[in-house]
């Protein structure tokens, strides 16, 4: 039961990373019916914006991920004006070849600037708590309340059960900025002329909204919190130019299962796309063994063929399964209303 | 008197055959102007050319002054690499300019064409010969696999979920071991291709094979969209439910057409798997299948000659820039496709329609 404890945990961490960078895409297809291929590479940017400022200034890391959210704003706000204003009435297909474009030349922009070898944040740019600690060292508790220990590490649930600091920052960040998100989509000036635009730009063009202004502080919005998950990804595991792509399209494949163009479903649709993943990494070897040695493939199964690592190999592979069942069998996702344009 | 009756009428057949077959030339002398006779001449007598260029280095070099030519050999490897993009270009054509639907995991054919024929080459000892049809009926089924549930999908959905479908192929290679038997879909020393017994082990040798391949794929592709076939998918990329409500069965002639344009992608990798004698998963990465997409792009799609076109300048840019590239730190040598994204871009900022596009 402890390992089901513990992959809860990390499918909602990882969950609430996919709800982040789903929001940029869910928001930008609401309004312009454009699936932004190159949102993948904005978080891959935050993320070495955010590496480059704390290696090579004395700036702190709290305010790294601040200055990297406004440059991704930026870069989201640039390529909009770039790449995608000039298409606005263009067939869809040419815009998504487009975006298709911008993500490729980003991604290779991002391997000769940094390099291909995936890059980690060094223990002395980071905060203490974020800082790995050693197993060998024993940690020092803090304090204990409801059999929960805080140590310098971890929050210790039980002895295999843990939550570290790192995590629990992602899920109190994502948990903020999407309350907040939802809270200026539904309450501000800005966020009814978003509403108004994604029902129809035309109309909301007309009754005075300056729709090209409303799509360009969408895709700002999208790419600062396309940024902040970059930055958490690049804490927790590594930086790399191809992080984009698949934690990209695993967000993409998180907003098709929340319904495209529905913010609460991105946060949804996240939240199970990230304990799908972990679950579905966590046990599928296992479940395989037993199926194996069910039928009396057994022996098959324990010979060296097998490379015995379903759950890591095949662990990008879910999201696109997922995906694909999704669009296949309900392409409205779980929240989107019907519609005779899409599927 | 029968039998007279019998030899008039077989006198009035061979004429009919000599008179269609008149015709025929004829057609072909009016489609064959001087300037693609001369084409075809250059293209037959490029590997004899390219030994000009090794006579000029060694006369130089004779002279201790090394000029900057690349060898005849190097230089009938790029044509050979050239001539395989055209035919995959040629075959996403199929998909992606008649039936106007987006592809972005043309790889996954490429790849499956590749594997089947390198895995039963190495592994089972068939004759290349043997393995071409059986990779392109593998190729096609694949085709219809995939494009059984997508019938419905158009747009955006359709190309993210064929990009889906590449990568968890590109997955499967790299993980299935039992399958591949080596990691990371490594398939080493394949057997060349035999005729007779000799092997064809010569880049020129490859060179008028893959021509011949992409000579049919060509021909093939221009009769099928000059075909009944060929008007039907242009009809459904203009407008699908005004095709389906002039009576043409849209779900036939879809998956036609991705049945086809697999089968050509597996056929290129077919003849790649035993060129290259090795497989390697890192091949068949989604960037392949974006080159190929630019290459159709550029030339316009839903025209031959513009995917030709297309494939003869992206496949050409992208080896030398490879060469070049190789001067500079290594992290350098993975980012050529920066280009091609940017020629993405500005394509469909400035020239949406290709280089050559069509007036429809």
């Amino acid at each position: 039961m402890d390992q089901f404890y513990q992959q809860l945990i990390n499918g909602i961490v990882l969950g609430g990373i996919y709800a982040l960078i789903a929001v940029g895409y869910t928001m930008v297809y609401g309004i312009i019916q454009l699936i932004n291929f190159a949102h993948g590479e904005i978080f891959m940017l935050g993320a070495y914006f955010a590496f480059t400022l704390v290696n090579f200034t004395p700036i702190p890391f709290w305010v790294a991920i601040f200055v990297s959210m406004l440059f991704c704003a930026g870069v989201g706000m640039l390529m909009d004006y770039v790449a995608y204003r000039p298409l606005r009435n263009a067939p869809r297909l040419s815009a998504l070849i487009t975006a298709i474009g911008v993500s490729i030349g980003l991604q290779n922009l991002a391997r000769i600037l940094w390099g291909a070898k995936p890059q980690t944040f060094t223990d002395d740019t980071l905060p203490t708590i974020f800082q790995q600690i050693s197993p060998m060292k024993e940690p020092k508790v803090f304090f204990s309340i409801f059999g929960v220990t805080f140590t310098d590490a971890a929050i210790q649930f039980s002895e295999n059960v843990s939550l570290a600091y790192l995590d629990l920052t992602i899920i109190v960040l994502a948990i903020i900025l999407m309350v907040s998100l939802n809270r200026l989509v539904s309450l501000t000036k800005i966020g009814k002329a978003m509403r108004a635009c994604a029902q129809n730009r035309i109309a909301a063009n007309l009754m005075g909204v300056r729709t090209n202004q409303v799509i360009a502080i969408t895709f700002a919005i999208g790419s600062a919190l396309g940024a902040v998950a970059g930055v958490m990804v690049g804490v927790r595991d590594n930086i790399g130019p191809t992080m984009g792509l698949h934690k990209g399209v695993a967000a993409f494949a998180a907003a098709v299962l929340g319904g495209i163009g529905n913010i609460t479903g991105a946060m949804v649709g996240g939240l199970l796309m990230g304990l799908a993943e972990v679950f579905g990494a966590g046990y599928i070897d296992p479940m395989i063994a037993t199926i194996c040695h069910t039928i009396g493939l057994g022996e098959f199964y324990d010979s060296e063929k097998i490379s015995h690592s379903y759950g890591s190999g095949y662990r990008i592979a879910i999201s696109y399964i997922v995906m694909i069942i999704v669009i296949l069998i309900r392409p409205t996702g779980l929240f989107g209303k019907a519609s005779a344009h899409r599927a | 008197m029968q039998i007279l009756d019998k030899v008039k009428n077989f006198i009035f057949k061979a004429k009919n055959f000599v008179f269609k077959a008149k015709n025929f030339v004829s057609k072909l002398q009016e489609n064959i102007t001087p300037k693609t006779l001369v084409l075809c001449l250059l293209l037959c007598i490029f590997p004899l050319l390219t030994y000009g260029t090794d006579a000029i280095a060694s006369l130089f070099s004779n002279f201790n002054i090394f000029l900057p030519i690349p060898s005849g050999d190097y230089l009938i490897y790029i044509s050979i690499q050239v001539c395989v993009y055209i035919l995959l270009a040629v075959g996403l054509n199929i998909v992606c300019g008649y039936t106007g639907l987006l592809d972005l995991g043309y790889v996954g054919f490429y790849l499956i064409g590749g594997y089947t024929a390198g895995l039963l080459m190495r592994h089972a000892g068939v004759s290349y010969w043997f393995v071409v049809p059986i990779a392109i009926l593998n190729g096609a089924l694949w085709g219809l696999i995939r494009g059984a549930p997508t019938l419905k999908l158009t747009g955006d959905y359709f190309a993210i979920v064929t990009f889906g479908f590449a990568e968890i192929l590109f997955r499967i290679v790299k993980n299935e071991i039992w399958l591949i038997r080596d990691i990371n879909g490594f398939v080493k020393e394949i057997p060349r291709a035999t005729i007779f017994g000799l092997e064809l082990n010569k880049n020129w040798q490859h060179y008028y094979h893959i021509l011949i391949l992409t000579a049919v794929v060509i021909f093939v592709s221009y009769r099928l969209e000059h075909s009944r076939i060929g008007r039907a998918w242009i009809a459904i990329r203009e407008d699908e439910q005004a095709a389906a409500s002039m009576g043409i069965n849209i779900s036939k002639y879809k998956s036609l057409a991705f049945a086809i344009s697999a089968a050509m992608g597996a056929l290129g990798g077919a003849f790649l798997a035993q060129f290259w004698g090795n497989l390697s998963a890192k091949a068949f990465e989604f960037w392949e299948s974006i080159l190929i997409l630019c290459m159709v792009i550029l030339g316009g799609k839903g025209s031959i000659k513009g995917s030709i076109l297309g494939a003869i300048i992206i496949g050409s840019l992208s080896e030398v820039l490879r060469i070049v590239l190789q001067q500079f730190p290594p992290d350098f040598a993975g980012s050529r496709y920066l280009i091609f994204g940017i020629v993405l871009v500005l394509l469909m900022r400035f020239r949406p329609a290709g280089l050559i596009f069509k007036k429809t």
